[in-house]
């Protein structure tokens, strides 16, 4: 009897729903303030539910705590729609608090039918208020769904089951959902439901919550700014606080830059937390087993830079549970456990993020690789045969490439790695695959901190200055004129120049631009550059100083020529250009290369090694092995501090003891300048990260390769190598013994 | 009553008449209504854009902007000033936030002009120079040819294909 004035109240609602989507249909003009707040405010709420849904799921033993949570943002959902007269949300809601709050009290055990139901509920309710975002109203064109989840909701109660299927065991849930909803239609809600939410996520790009403190700190610093002008526009350039006055702009334009960097910045986490829900939905289509690990949530990014990596990434968990993680059948045979892993780092590496999504899935299979490849024409068999692993590896980022045998309804549908990397290097960073079969496939995005400012290198190239990316350029050749005939060389029309033995392509940038070529007699530079896999040696007349620019768009017509990322102001006020590596590369026809031909050239070369060739007491060369120079520092003689006789450093946090053989430190005191400052390398051992220390020296002279000549009686048993065909002393072993490995070298 | 009146009088006079700024390129003056011009920046040096369409002149900084600037005599066929030219920053006030500068012999000084003064493009005029000019005033000195800056922003004459390389006629 119950069940029967159920039914009928299910059908009155759907009358009054209705009317209820009718009436306030006139006014559809837009939404207004109080609806614009709910919408964002309960958004939130269903995201901070979504979360919390899938982590009931995995921790069941915090149940407690969860549950309350996603009872409060339903109950407020449902609370302020009945304020604002959405009738049909607040049914929807109602349903679904008057389940939440059986679940709160215990009398249900959390159950995966359960959890999908209440995934559903928050599909409906996230569909309503999208329809009331665009439209104004909640409409009603899907009220019968509505119904069929208030009904399943009510179900999961365990309250008046239909008859019909209250005689059927437990796992009904999904059949009778099947029943009422023809399939199509089912699939239809489906992927509107995908829709509203990419469309509601693009709303939500569009508006950033900002803490009110860093806003506060934001307004104090523009004060500042303002009051500096005041007394720079009072005091004129000719007064004698004008230093001053110059140097207190500076240090309040770099407070407020890093303020709203700062501002700027979002967790990775408020990306991640999106997956959870997608991993799991995924993994039931695919019917996989995946348990997902976050770590480094609360690393910060720039809200664009976000935005940016959010479809690379969501394609990359995508491929890893579709291709990665093998069936649970598949992974028992294979001895791992059933249910695969899922594992999404994010952490600051040297100036950049790095986010990883690593499984521990079947691996990518080179053979597959290479016959796809053959199969599509990105290489000829030939070819295929000759290729290592890691080459193969680089084909799966070639355009049109796609290894999953069947186009299934999650991935395989051309859109492929290619894509993922061009978003992620179009934002200035990179990607990288590392995979071993039957261990699990790791893709690692590398992204810059920021966008608007950027670390960059000014060059001068037919009159003009043009801005370089610090993260395309590897190193500079500089190469006088009267050496050109003899480095550059040519392979038909194309000139390459020989680095370290391998051809390096040249582009000149004057020619490339057709620019007006003012030939200087004293030489050019070419900056080593690395783009898209593509490696080639720019070649410009002029370096200028490395700059921090900040990044300007250029408009349409420009940005279409393709070769400028952008603009930016110099620090003497002119403009530069800002070079896009990648399109350059592409325009002067640069291929990508394949980095195995330089590994095997690295191996070869073993028992010869790069040096760093440097001047510590007056006319010796001393050397030490580039891999174990981290930086070469300047740094003002005031830092360098004393005790107990001994010369320290304070570097980044970490105290240095600095090795002064050639005693440059008491010639310069001996100078009696403030402003000098010494040239400092720091060292450290590569393998260990520990040891570290300074070695002041006067003059650091030149990298280059060199042999080490064997120990014998003749040279005294002397670490001597020949650099550039010069005797040089080796300065080794700084790992725990700095003072006895010190070698005396007369 | 009265001041009501005397409005509605000023007003239609307004209508009338419209204030131009002149501005020099070549032989000819030309006007642009100064409601839409944002700031005469004077001379200034330009940096250029390589590989970019000919009528694009270069970019200028301009209050936390890097403005495209078009060259008016390019467009107009003529050969490069070897003088450096003067800039004035025009605003797109169709609603996209496309500032542009526009780059010119020199600036003459504001103008009022009856409307009744201005005529329409003559027919013969060529196909380019119909879609810069915007009919032309006789003034007691000469004729003053109004330009739509609209029609000058750097991405419409992108899409007319017009003026790639180099505007003018013989040039073309």
């Amino acid at each position: 009897m119950r069940h029967g004035k159920r039914l009928s109240g299910a059908a009155r609602g759907d009358k009054s729903l209705l009317t209820n989507g009718l009436v306030p249909a006139p006014d559809k003009r837009g939404v207004d303030d109080l609806t614009q707040e709910f919408i964002a405010e309960s958004q939130d709420g269903l995201d901070r539910m979504e979360r919390c849904l899938t982590e009931l799921e995995t921790r069941p033993q915090d149940s407690q705590q969860l549950v309350a949570e996603i009872f409060r943002a339903v109950h407020t959902i449902k609370g302020t729609t009945g304020f604002l007269g959405f009738g049909r949300l607040e049914k929807l809601a109602h349903a679904g608090e008057h389940l939440l709050g059986s679940l709160r009290d215990g009398r249900l055990p959390v159950t995966e039918e359960l959890i999908s139901g209440l995934l559903r509920l928050l599909d409906g309710l996230r569909a309503i208020l999208n329809l009331i975002e665009e439209t104004g109203s909640e409409g009603s064109r899907a009220g019968d769904e509505d119904s069929a989840l208030i009904a399943e909701l009510a179900m999961l109660n365990g309250e008046e089951a239909p008859s019909q299927l209250a005689e059927k065991p437990a796992p009904v849930v999904p059949i009778k959902v099947a029943e009422e909803a023809p399939s199509p239609a089912s699939l239809e809600a489906g992927s509107a439901a995908a829709n509203t939410q990419t469309s509601g996520s693009s709303s939500g790009d569009k508006t950033l919550r900002i803490d009110v403190e860093v806003l506060n700190r934001m307004m104090n610093l523009v004060g500042e700014l303002v009051l500096t002008r005041n007394q720079m526009l009072q005091s004129g350039v000719e007064s004698t606080n004008f230093p001053e006055l110059a140097r207190r702009l500076d240090s309040v334009t770099a407070d407020l830059r890093e303020t709203v960097m700062q501002a700027r910045m979002q967790p990775v986490g408020n990306l991640f937390g999106k997956f959870p829900r997608m991993v799991r939905d995924l993994a039931r289509t695919c019917g996989r087993e995946v348990r997902i690990e976050f770590s480094g949530q609360e690393t910060g990014l720039d809200k664009s830079l976000l935005e940016a990596i959010k479809d690379p990434l969501t394609h990359a968990v995508r491929n890893a549970v579709d291709h990665g993680i093998e069936s649970p059948a598949d992974r028992v045979l294979a001895g791992k456990s059933a249910e695969g892993c899922l594992r999404l780092r994010a952490f600051h590496q040297s100036g950049s993020v790095v986010i990883e999504v690593s499984d521990d899935g079947a691996g990518i299979a080179m053979e597959r690789v290479l016959a796809k490849a053959v199969e599509r024409g990105l290489v000829v068999p030939e070819q295929a045969k000759e290729m290592t692993e890691r080459e193969a590896l680089q084909l799966i980022f070639l355009p049109g490439f796609s290894t999953a045998a069947a186009v299934t309804t999650v991935s395989g549908r051309g859109v492929g790695m290619d894509v993922v990397r061009a978003n992620v290097e179009k934002v200035g960073g990179s990607v990288e695959l590392e995979s071993k079969v039957g261990v699990g496939t790791t893709l690692r995005l590398r992204v810059p901190l920021t966008l608007a400012i950027v670390p960059a290198l000014v060059v001068r190239s037919g009159g003009q200055s043009f801005a370089l990316p610090q993260t395309a350029l590897v190193e500079l050749v500089y190469i006088p004129a009267r050496d050109r005939e003899k480095v550059v060389e040519r392979v038909g029309a194309s000139e390459v120049y020989r680095l370290r033995e391998r051809l390096l392509p040249m582009v000149w940038l004057d020619r490339l631009l057709s620019l007006k070529n003012e030939t200087e007699a004293h030489g050019f530079y070419m900056a080593v550059l690395e783009a898209e896999g593509c490696r080639y040696g720019l070649v410009v007349d002029d370096l200028l100083a490395p700059e921090e620019i900040v990044v300007k768009p250029l408009s349409a017509v420009l940005r279409e020529i393709g070769l400028f990322s952008g603009a930016t102001v110099l620090g003497n006020g002119t403009l530069a250009l800002i070079l896009d590596i990648a399109a350059t590369a592409a325009r002067a026809g640069v291929k990508p290369v394949m980095e195995e031909q330089e590994q095997e050239a690295v191996e070869v070369r073993q028992d010869e090694a790069s040096f760093l060739v440097f001047e510590d007491r007056a006319r010796e060369r001393t050397a030490l092995p580039l891999g174990v120079v981290e930086r070469i520092e300047s740094v003002p003689i005031s830092r360098v501090e004393y005790a107990s006789g001994r010369a320290l450093l304070q570097y980044r946090g970490e105290l240095l003891q600095l090795r002064d053989d050639g005693n440059v430190l008491e010639d310069m005191d001996g100078l009696q300048d403030e402003e000098a400052s010494v040239t400092i390398l720091i060292c450290g051992d590569p393998q260990t990260k520990s040891g570290r220390m300074g070695i002041v020296v006067r003059k650091v002279l030149d990298v280059s390769d060199g042999n080490m000549l064997e120990k014998d009686a003749a040279n005294g048993e002397m670490d001597l190598a020949l650099v550039n065909e010069r005797l040089t002393t080796i300065f080794r072993g700084f790992a725990g013994e700095v003072g006895k490995s010190w070698r005396e070298v007369a | 009553m009265k001041i009501v009146a005397q409005d509605s009088q000023e007003l239609s006079e307004e209508a009338e008449s419209a204030s131009l700024c002149s501005m020099f390129a070549g032989e000819e003056t030309f006007g642009i209504d100064t409601g839409k011009i944002r700031e005469v920046l004077g001379k200034r040096e330009l940096e250029r854009v390589p590989m970019a369409p000919a009528f694009v002149a270069g970019v200028v900084p301009y209050r936390g902007d890097v403005l495209t600037t078009v060259s008016f005599r390019a467009l107009l066929g003529l050969p490069e000033n070897t003088e450096t030219g003067c800039v004035l920053v025009l605003d797109d006030d169709s609603g996209g936030q496309e500032r542009f500068g526009l780059m010119v012999d020199g600036v003459g000084g504001v103008v009022t002009v009856q409307q009744k003064m201005l005529e329409a493009n003559p027919c013969t005029l060529d196909a380019k120079c119909k879609w810069l000019f915007d009919g032309a005033y006789k003034m007691e000195n000469g004729l003053l040819i109004q330009l739509d800056p609209q029609k000058l922003r750097p991405s419409r004459l992108a899409e007319t294909g017009m003026f790639r390389n180099g505007g003018g006629g013989e040039n073309a």
